[in-house]
Order: structure tokens, then C-alpha cells, then sequence
């Protein structure tokens, strides 16, 4: 089955590229619907979209390459994006990460075997004051202790 | 204390539209429709504000440097993508007071010309962009955005664009390259974007911050945004503090504060150890100071310099005595080659080296040859590059070496221990 | 155009307003070092191999996007540039897989070249490379070999200015960059060979060139591209009589830097299937014999014969010498009235708008030129023909539908005419001898003499000297 975006997603590109004076600079928000609504961007998803605003998809491919959120391929339900940058590592986010490694059998770059989690430590997230923090999807949990990562990962575990 | 930015950051539902206009919100609109747009960025010249993301380019100067009559349109780039490592102030302004922001784009929009902005947001921000898109809904409703705005028959729209995960793109040009749909790789200047900018026309790109501070500066005047900071760094600054203090968080103050003061009232003092080492005063890229540089500067752009660093994006990071600065170091330097575009030789393969050569000091230990290739890497990045990415790692890593020799000589390995 | 007065090393220059420092400091003999700077391809600044002072400049510029203006003071020769230039270097070589043994560019790598150059210090790099993916086949006949890549986006500029096609671009980012197509996705653009000439390292090879030859054992020679009307400049490079590569020469007013894919493939007609002796018709097939054998044979078939019963067919494909040669000859010798020509009349490769013309013959001008008529104009009188180079289908079909013979047949390789002629006579390709085409434009391009005629192959001259004997004769007979 080939992708297309839902008739409201497409509704929505169309007004979105009004916005522009071109539609290349409609690239990156319809890469964010494409990947909300198939999870990733698949080659596939990327030629699509190379189609829909008329440029190459070797553009496409490049524009995706570069930018760390867009995922050329699927991660868990819940992607844990794990700081690691200084004032994160100051406030021991070393501790974090090992927990979720060793507790949760997580390991970087993957996906559990239930499909439920992903991790991937990311670079620093504006979030300094409020270290260690990690975002799950799109939410931020911030001043994570051990205590507050095993009480989301339990809620996390039941949705 | 009323200060410019951040004067309803404890009232509740301070992004609604409803709080802000009850709290004096869109005031300014009134007065510049009956300014010339000159005369607008005349005042913001006066202010002297100068930009916040980092590089502390006077804004109205910046403003002037749009072409007259050269029949293109122009445009307004916000730069949210606060991406600097310590740096978190702009989420709370986006999250916090987004119509504060959007009041500042109707004044700036007006004074260069401007009927089209794009706000640019990292993409990693999900609070800050659903506060920030809600208040620009909120105003298009309201007709503060749109046709004929307030009546005044002037026009601007304002689109929210998302980055995508790319530190890069907070770097001007790269943000518009990132608008324009393109991998976020900084553009060679001249020409500046004042007159070939986004999708080729005259662009200004100001920080949140700076535009955040426009309402104030155009309701009160320039000469009371002056009354605040010095002669030279004028009106106040945020700070995000984070690291080793017991009360990190954002804080407005006004420039020429003493660092020392600082960290004992509004950090509520040094956590951890209780001793400072270290402080990254202007997010990670500017050089830091020692603790005894640190006591001893003031908030401002002149005294900073005098200590060989820069305000930067007053995005602090505090360190304690117990932190081994080669280990820091090494986790920026990290930072530094994920995050470079890759386009110039000397970023793309200087920021990775670097990065490995910290890497095995701090897992195997290293030697004095080490800490000279180190220094000399840096030579060859810095002021090499179409952007200042390379430099901003090269800065880090001279100063770390520079002022904390001993935390690296701790990791000589025995025989360079012993020579040395 | 403004001139401006710039001085660089001390040497003053006057150029064009706006000239890039590159070009600036080329016109005076110095050469400022790049490896993303192609004169053919808009300057991205990315390699910075090009950084040169400028006083009252504070920082270094880089050459290829810096514009000259009046009183410019340039300097490439201080110890400031000559480090900047060694620590490029050295940044190159980190990721680099220094795999020169196996490496086709060697030898015209600029890697190699700059290293001695401008380098020649001990690799520092004591850590672990970057690897990438190594010999991947892009298509079209280029290979890429991602570690070798430096990122100075020629290929990709390429694609996108000069084939039309945006077919490559920069992939991922840092120290993991390279270029790529898109996953899946083969090069296509009929001009895909140019990305293993503008690639300044070993990244882009040529599948077809791969691990034949090293460079250096090739020699040199200018030469036109026979391939269509456009007369695309080339570069013949061979060795002991074989031909191993074309290359596109720089001619800003035909074919810039470039040539398609078809014209530089079609090299192998030079090396194999060639007619090296004379030969002639026995039991409907051609056998080789020896020049006085096949000589007589063909003055047999033409004795008898009147003038009017005997017609030259010129090739559109030959130089404008031999050209006329044969038409002279065809004229002043046998009174022709009338002289034909067959052309190469293939619709393949399509034209386009950057170098590819539907016409597929080098000097379909000269042939008109000189007012020679198509075969399916010739006069009803004639029985028997002489060809030069070769007939198409079409030019076969008609004779054979006429009942003419063709009584010799000059040509450079075994074609389908071969059964069909009473003798066949070994001529030199262009890569044999020199001689010049007229292009669609009506420009006549030398092409030279890459090494002598294979075989027993003679000019078609010497062979019509013979014929002017042979007319004598008929002569006297007639």
C-alpha cells in the first residue's frame, strides 16, 4: 500500500504551502505530518512528498538526513529522548540512563521487543535547569530522580 | 521589581490573550501607528538593545540595514531555536508571555516593512510551540494579526515554523536556509540577510529575547529601558542558570549585575560542594572563567570581554569543585561535532578530532603532545569556516585547557606524568 | 565591464570587477589551491582550501567567492595561508581512507597533488575513521566511494546546473556527510560521466575506467567528439594505439567543460571490430587479402564502365578533408555530376538543450557545404558505387532496391555494408589522423593524430590516387 496522507492531512498540506511563497519551504512541516501520521518517513513517505511539492527526491532524502527528529525508521511507542549534554551530565543523567538500561533492558537505538519503548540520548533540549530530563515523544519530563523515571515508566507501561 | 520581560511570569494564564492585554498587553500597537516606522527604529537605536541570541549585534542598526525601495518584500525571522547547551530562557518566554513576543513582531514588522514573519521554533520544543501557535490563533482571531491589524489598515501574518532537531539552524542564516525547506547549512556572508534573506529578499533576524523586549522599550521609552544596565549595555538581560546552584532557573537582571551577587541572591548560592569552580557565563561556546574571574565580573558586555569571555546567550552553566573540567569538556566537544552542519573541512573534521581526541584522554589518558594538537586544531577552525560553529568549540576548549591545565594533567598517563 | 587594479604576491593585475581571487591570481600564473571550486559550477565556499589574506581584511577569505574591487591588496604566499592551507589538509585526510594503491584517481587526485604541495607532514590522526559505505554503484556508469568523498558538492552542483537534474546531494551531517543519490534511485542524466571528471578525488570514478589503467602511463591528445553536431572538444587519452578514455577540453563557446555520456562511451569503435586489411568479395563474404589483390578486384568491377554508370557516396561522419577529398575525386577525376552522402541518421540519444543535437554526424555541415545529395537522389544512370566510411539502413535498403553495387567500401571497422561490397579498404579512424569538422554552428574543430593508423589502414586519399591511374585507363577504354 503506497502512502498518502489522510484527506485532512492533505487539506492541511494545501493551506500549508500557501503560507510560503514556494513549496519548498512547506518541506519541513510536511515532513512532521508525513511522520505523525506513518510513525516514520520510509523512502516511500519521502518520495511522496518530493511528488506533492514538486522537488527531487534526493533533496528530500538530504533534508531528512540532517535534521535528528525526523526517523527514516520506526522507534517504540514511547520514544525516550534522554539529554546527555553538560548541564544534564552535571545533574547525573548518567544515572538515569543506566537505570532505564539495566531496569528496562533499554538499549540505545533500539526498540524493545514489545514495540513499547525506543531510547535515544539526544543533545541538550533547553532544559538545563531542570536536569536530568528526557522527552517521551513530544512531552518533556523534567528533574527526573530514579523515583519519578519508575513511576512514569510504570504508568507508560499500562497505556 | 518591574523589569521588561518577565514582569507576568508568575501570573496565571499568563499566555492567554485575556491575561496580557489585562496586564497592559498590545499597548505599544496605539503609539507606533502614530510613529513613522523610522522613528520606531530610531527608538529601539536609542535603547540601544542589542541582540540576545548571542552575537549582541545592536537591533536597530541591524533594522537600518534594510534596502529602501527595492520593491521585494521583506521579512521578519524570530529565532527560536534556542539550541545553545545551558540555554533555556526563550522556551519560557514562548511558553510563558507568547503575546509579549507577538506585540514585539507588530512592532518590529512595522519599523522594518514587514508583512510576513516566521517565527522559527526548535523543533524539539512542544510546550513552547502549542503556547506560542495558540497565541498567534488567539491573535488572528482577534484581527492582531492578519488584514488591516488593530484597524490601523496594516497587514502581517505570522506562520510558526518548526526546525526539526539541528542546532545549526540557530544560526541565522541556516534558520533561513531551514525555512526555505533545505538542510540547515549557514550561508556564506556577505551578502547579510538585512538585504538578500530569506527566499532572497531583505530579512532581519532577532532573537526572542530582543523582540520580547520591544513592547517596553516602545511604551516606556528607550530612555527608561536605558535607566537599567550600563552605559554601554543597556536594559536588562535573561539568565538561565543551571548546573551547581541551588535555584537554577531563568532571571531577568539588569546589565552590569555582579556575577557574584548573582549567584548568592537569585541562585540562592553554589549546590554540590558548595565551592565554585567554574561558570559558562553565556551558554556553552564562550569561553569560561574561573571562580575567581567569576567573583569578580559583572553582567555586562564590557566587563565579560575584559575577562576574555562574552555574554552570549546568558545561557550559565555553574560548576562545582568536584567536576573534572577534561570531563566536561569532552561531553561538549561531543556536542559540538554532532551538531556541525559538515559543510567546511575545518568544523566537519576538526569537531569530530577534537571530540576523539577528548574522548581517549579521558578514557585512556593523554599527554602534553595531546593538549598541543589540541590547542593547535583550534587554530586551524577558528575564524576558518563560513559559520562560527568550529570557533564555538574552539573557545571551550583553549579556555578549558588554558585555565584548568591541571584537571588534564590529572590524565597524563604515567610516563607523560612523570616527563612532564 | 569595470576593470579593476588589484595587486596579488606583489604583482599588480587588472581584471573584471567582481572576478574571483581564483581567477584573479590564474591570471598572473599564481594558483591558489581548491578543491570546491570548478570554473564551470556556481562557487559554494565549502572546502576552504582557497583562504588567501586581504589587507584590511581582518580574517583569511576564500578566493573562490571573494570579488576583486579596486586596490585590492592579495596576499597567497605568507606563512599565515601556507598553514591555513596544511591544516586543510590535514582535516581531509582524517576520514580519508588513504587507500591510494587501489584508488583510480591516482594521479590526478588533488588530494595527492596538494599533499605534496602544500602538506607533507606525518598523519597526527591517531583515532578511529569514519567509515562509510565503499563502492557504491550510482549508476550511469559512476562509482562512489563515500570515504574518499570530501564534501566539495561538484557532483552535486553539477547535476543540478549543467544535466538539469538534481540527482545527488549531501546526505547526513559532521564528520558523517557524504554525497548520495537517493536510496534506490540510479543516476539517470546523460551526462553522468562529468561527475567522475569535476570529482576532485577519488569519490567519483568511472566504472568504465576502473582499474585499467593509471593515468600517468596515458598520453594526451586534442580532439573533436564525432558523436553529433555539437563538436564537443575532447581530450583522447591512450596508450601503444588503444584509446582508454575520452575527456571533455574546456571550450567555453561549444561545450564548456562537458560532454555527454554517449560521446565518451563511444571510444570502443577506435580499439575493436576494425577493418585492419583490404578485402574482397568471395562467395557473399569478405575476405581479407592483400591491397594489390583487393586493388585489382575493384578496377575489374570497374572496367567497362562509363562515368555516368559509376557514383561517390561521401560519409557525414568523415573529416571535412576527406570529405572533399572524396568529392574532388568523385568530380575532377570521374566527371561526376552529382556526389552523394550517407549520414549516421539514428533518432538515439535524444536531443536536449544542453549538449545532445539531433543530428548524430560531426559534419553534416560540410556535407552541405558542399551541395552533395542523399542517396535516394541518385541519378538513375548508376550501377556501381564507391562508399566512404559506411551506408545507414536506409542508404543499404535503397541500393539493394536499386540493384547498384557497391565496388568499394573505405572503412575504419567490419559494418553491415561489408557483405554487400566487392572490396573493403582499411581507413583511420579520426583518432588516426588529423583533420578538422565543421559543427552545426558551422565552427571547424582540428582534432589530431593520437598515434598511427592500426593496421594496414591508409588515408582515403592514397587510396583515390590509385583510382586516378584506374581513370586513365577508362579513359582511354571509354
Amino acid at each position: 500500500m503506497s502512502f498518502q496522507f489522510t484527506p485532512d492531512n492533505k487539506s492541511r498540506l494545501d493551506d500549508l504551502v500557501k503560507k510560503y511563497p514556494n513549496k519548498q519551504a512547506a518541506l519541513l512541516p510536511a515532513l512532521w505530518m508525513a511522520q505523525r501520521q506513518n510513525g516514520y518517513l520510509s523512502l516511500e513517505v519521502q518520495e511522496h512528498i518530493a511528488n506533492e511539492l514538486g522537488i527531487s527526491p534526493v533533496h528530500v532524502h538530504g533534508v531528512v538526513t540532517f535534521y535528528t527528529m525526523f526517523k527514516q525508521k520506526p522507534v517504540g511507542r514511547f520514544h525516550l529522548q534522554l539529554c546527555r549534554t553538560l548541564s544534564c551530565a552535571l545533574c547525573g543523567c548518567e544515572h538515569i540512563v543506566a537505570h532505564l538500561k539495566e531496569k528496562y533492558k533499554l538499549k540505545e537505538g533500539e526498540i524493545t521487543p514489545d514495540g513499547r519503548f525506543s531510547l535515544e540520548l539526544v543533545e541538550c533540549l533547553a532544559s538545563c535547569g531542570t536536569g536530568p530530563m528526557m522527552q517521551v515523544n513530544e512531552a518533556y519530563f523534567e528533574g527526573l530522580t530514579i523515583e519519578k523515571v519508575d513511576l512514569l515508566m510504570q504508568k507508560l507501561m499500562k497505556e | 521589581m518591574t523589569l521588561v520581560l518577565t514582569n507576568r511570569f508568575n501570573t496565571k494564564d499568563s499566555h492567554t490573550l485575556k491575561v496580557f492585554e489585562e496586564s497592559g498587553g498590545y499597548l505599544s500597537i496605539e503609539k507606533i501607528f502614530k510613529m513613522k516606522p523610522e522613528e520606531v527604529t530610531e527608538e529601539v537605536k536609542k535603547s540601544n538593545i542589542r541582540g540576545r541570541g548571542g552575537a549582541g549585534f545592536p537591533a536597530g542598526v541591524k533594522w537600518g540595514f534594510i534596502p529602501k525601495g527595492t520593491g521585494k518584500p521583506v521579512y521578519l525571522a524570530v529565532n527560536s531555536d534556542e539550541s545553545e547547551p545551558g540555554t533555556f530562557k526563550d522556551r519560557h518566554l514562548l511558553e510563558k508571555d507568547p503575546h509579549q513576543l507577538i506585540e514585539g513582531i507588530i512592532i518590529c514588522s512595522y519599523a522594518i516593512g514587514c508583512h510576513q514573519a516566521y517565527i522559527y521554533i526548535r523543533g524539539e520544543f512542544d510546550l513552547p510551540y502549542r503556547r506560542i501557535q495558540a497565541a498567534v490563533d488567539e491573535a488572528y482571531a482577534n484581527k492582531i494579526l492578519g488584514k488591516n491589524i488593530f484597524g490601523k489598515g496594516y497587514d502581517l501574518d505570522v506562520v510558526v515554523h518548526r526546525g526539526a532537531g539541528a542546532y545549526i539552524c540557530g544560526e541565522e542564516t541556516a534558520l533561513l536556509e531551514s525555512i526555505e525547506g533545505k538542510r540547515g547549512n549557514p550561508r556564506i556572508k556577505p551578502p547579510f540577510p538585512a538585504v538578500v534573506g530569506l527566499f532572497g529578499c531583505p530579512t532581519i533576524i532577532n532573537n526572542v529575547e530582543t523582540i520580547s523586549a520591544l513592547p517596553f522599550i516602545i511604551n516606556k521609552g528607550a530612555d527608561a529601558y536605558k535607566k537599567w544596565g550600563t552605559e554601554k549595555s543597556t536594559g536588562t538581560k535573561l539568565f538561565s542558570v543551571s548546573g551547581h546552584v541551588n535555584k537554577p532557573g531563568v532571571y531577568e537582571v539588569p546589565m552590569g549585575y555582579p556575577l557574584k551577587d548573582f549567584l548568592k541572591n537569585e541562585c540562592g548560592g553554589i549546590s554540590g560542594t558548595g565551592t565554585l569552580k567554574a561558570v559558562i557565563v553565556g551558554g556553552s561556546s564562550v569561553p569560561v572563567m574561573t571562580a575567581a574571574e567569576a567573583y569578580s565580573v559583572n553582567l555586562d558586555y564590557e566587563s565579560l570581554a575584559e575577562k576574555g569571555t562574552m555574554l552570549g546567550s546568558g545561557g550559565m552553566i555553574v560548576m562545582d569543585d568536584s567536576v573534572d573540567m577534561l570531563w566536561a569538556l569532552t561531553n561538549l566537544a561531543h556536542f559540538y561535532a554532532h551538531e556541525s552542519c559538515g559543510q567546511c573541512t575545518p568544523c566537519r573534521e576538526g569537531t569530530g578530532w577534537i571530540g576523539k581526541i577528548l574522548e581517549r584522554f579521558l578514557r585512556e589518558g593523554g599527554t602534553q603532545q595531546d593538549l598541543d594538537l589540541l590547542n593547535e586544531l583550534c587554530d586551524s577552525m577558528q575564524g576558518k569556516t563560513i559559520c562560527v560553529l568550529a570557533d564555538a568549540l574552539a573557545m571551550p576548549v583553549q579556555s578549558f585547557i588554558k585555565k584548568f591545565p591541571e584537571d588534564f594533567k590529572r590524565h597524563f598517563k604515567k610516563a607523560a606524568k612523570s616527563a612532564a | 565591464m569595470d576593470k579593476v587594479k588589484i595587486t596579488i604576491d606583489g604583482q599588480e593585475v587588472e581584471v573584471a570587477k567582481g572576478t574571483n581571487l581564483i581567477e584573479a591570481a590564474r591570471a598572473v600564473g599564481i594558483n591558489i589551491p581548491h578543491f570546491c571550486y570548478h570554473e564551470g559550477l556556481s562557487p559554494d565556499g565549502n572546502c576552504r582550501m582557497c583562504l588567501v589574506e586581504v589587507e584590511k581584511i581582518p580574517k583569511p577569505v576564500i578566493g573562490c567567492r571573494t570579488g576583486a574591487t579596486d586596490g585590492m591588496v592579495v596576499r597567497t604566499n605568507t606563512g599565515a595561508v601556507a598553514k591555513m592551507r596544511r591544516s586543510v589538509m590535514e582535516f581531509l585526510l582524517v576520514n580519508h581512507p588513504l587507500d591510494c594503491p587501489t584508488c583510480d584517481q591516482a594521479g590526478e587526485c588533488k588530494l595527492q597533488d596538494y599533499y605534496m604541495q602544500y602538506d607533507r607532514v606525518p598523519v597526527r590522526f591517531k583515532e578511529t575513521k569514519v567509515h562509510k559505505n565503499k563502492m557504491v554503484d550510482l549508476g550511469r556508469g559512476v562509482m562512489l566511494d563515500e570515504e574518499r568523498c570530501v564534501c566539495c558538492t561538484r557532483c552535486v552542483r553539477f547535476c543540478r546546473e549543467i544535466a538539469k537534474k538534481e540527482e545527488l546531494y549531501v546526505q547526513q551531517r559532521g564528520n558523517h556527510a557524504m554525497v548520495s543519490a537517493f536510496p534506490g534511485k540510479p543516476l539517470t542524466n546523460h551526462y553522468a560521466g562529468c561527475i567522475a571528471d569535476v570529482c576532485p578525488v577519488g569519490a567519483m570514478t568511472s566504472k568504465d575506467f576502473r582499474y585499467k589503467k593509471r593515468v600517468w602511463f596515458l598520453s594526451k591528445t586534442d580532439s573533436i567528439c564525432p558523436g553529433c553536431s555539437r563538436g564537443c572538444n575532447i581530450t583522447i587519452e591512450h596508450e601503444d594505439k588503444t584509446v582508454y578514455r575520452l575527456k571533455p577540453r574546456k571550450n567555453l563557446d561549444v561545450n564548456k567543460y562537458w560532454m555527454c555520456d554517449f560521446g565518451r562511451y563511444d571510444y570502443v569503435f577506435l580499439n575493436v571490430n576494425r577493418r585492419l586489411k583490404p578485402a574482397r568479395q568471395e562467395s557473399h563474404s569478405p575476405v581479407d587479402c592483400s591491397y594489390e589483390d583487393a586493388s585489382g578486384f575493384l578496377r575489374a568491377s570497374l572496367s567497362g564502365l562509363s562515368f555516368s554508370e559509376i557514383a561517390f557516396i561521401a560519409s557525414a561522419k568523415e573529416s571535412n578533408e576527406n570529405i572533399t577529398a572524396f568529392a574532388d575525386c568523385a568530380k575532377d577525376v570521374f566527371h561526376a555530376d552529382d556526389v552523394y552522402y550517407s549520414k549516421n541518421d539514428s533518432l538515439e540519444p535524444e536531443a536536449d538543450d544542453i549538449l545532445i543535437t539531433a543530428d548524430k554526424n560531426p559534419n553534416m555541415a560540410h556535407v552541405k557545404k558542399l551541395g552533395l545529395k542523399p542517396v535516394s537522389a541518385i541519378s538513375a544512370a548508376v550501377k556501381v558505387v564507391l562508399v566512404q566510411r559506411d551506408l545507414c539502413t536506409a542508404d543499404i535498403k535503397h541500393l539493394k532496391d536499386r540493384g547498384i553495387t557497391i565496388a568499394a567500401l573505405y572503412a575504419t571497422s567490419h559494418t553491415i555494408a561489408d557483405h554487400l561490397s566487392k572490396t573493403i579498404f582499411p581507413i583511420p579512424t579520426y583518432a588516426e589522423q588529423t583533420g578538422s569538422f565543421t559543427n552545426g554552428d558551422l565552427r571547424v574543430q582540428a582534432f589530431f593524430k593520437a598515434f598511427p593508423p592500426r593496421g594496414e589502414a591508409r588515408p582515403v586519399q592514397e587510396y583515390l590516387k590509385d583510382l586516378h591511374s584506374l581513370t586513365v585507363k577508362l579513359k582511354r577504354a571509354g
